[in-house]
């Protein structure tokens, strides 16, 4: 299926229109991983946001220090992770570990998407309220566990 | 077409729980199955208000021994 119409069905792109969604596939880049792959590791520096398109990836946490490894979420279809780094270029917060037998994602790499935000900031604007949202929602997630 | 963004939390099981994107409501009642093991929705809450086709939902299940639905 076309990208944009997939997108369509991603909340990060949440009242954007159809040309807006197409500036965004535009930089998007398709990986694939199989299960167990390791798509981003805890204390790497990271510059990619990634949209998981079809499967599953767990978000682990403790693989870097000293502290048993945990998974802490599982994230499916729709969802974005490594968002942190887009935002705040610090490491990885956690390992991020394909879980299902294709896993494949789309990838926003920052250079790409901080130009396209500089050429339309209403993407821009749209993209980090949406990010916001998700982060919220990840976080309420977390506190009712 | 609403699409339901859904947080799943298990309780009294070690399963961390999900979050996915998916195109039907989960209901009560209704058997849900994460890797190979089967769980009851016991609860289902929407978080936040709906934005645009959107909708925020959080969902508590346990452990059953039935096989349901495969979400993973």
């Amino acid at each position: 299926m076309e990208l944009t119409k997939v997108f369509k069905g991603v909340d990060l792109f949440e009242g954007m229109s159809g040309d807006e969604i197409e500036k965004v596939a535009r930089i998007c880049i398709e990986k694939r991983f199989h299960k167990g792959g390791i798509i981003a590791k805890e204390g790497e520096v990271g510059d990619e946001l990634f949209i998981i398109m079809d499967g599953f990836v767990e978000v682990v946490l403790g693989e870097r220090g000293s502290k048993s490894a945990r998974v802490v979420v599982s994230l499916g279809g729709g969802q974005i992770v490594g968002e942190l780094a887009l935002i705040d270029q610090g490491p990885r917060s956690a390992t991020i570990r394909a879980s299902s037998e294709p896993t494949v994602v789309q990838v926003i790499q920052r250079k790409d998407f901080e130009e396209l935000c500089q050429i339309d900031t209403r993407i821009g604007y749209i993209v980090m309220h949406n990010l916001a949202v998700d982060l919220s929602f990840k976080l309420r997630h977390r506190n009712l566990e | 077409m609403p699409i339901y963004k859904v947080s799943y939390v298990i309780i009294g099981n070690d399963n961390p729980g999900s979050i996915l994107n998916q195109e039907e409501m989960p209901k009560k009642g209704e058997l849900v199955q994460f890797g190979d093991k089967t769980f009851e929705i016991i609860e289902v809450l929407e978080l936040v208000p709906p934005r645009g086709e959107f909708h925020y939902i959080h969902v508590t299940c346990q452990t059953v021994r039935k096989k349901g639905k495969s979400k993973k």
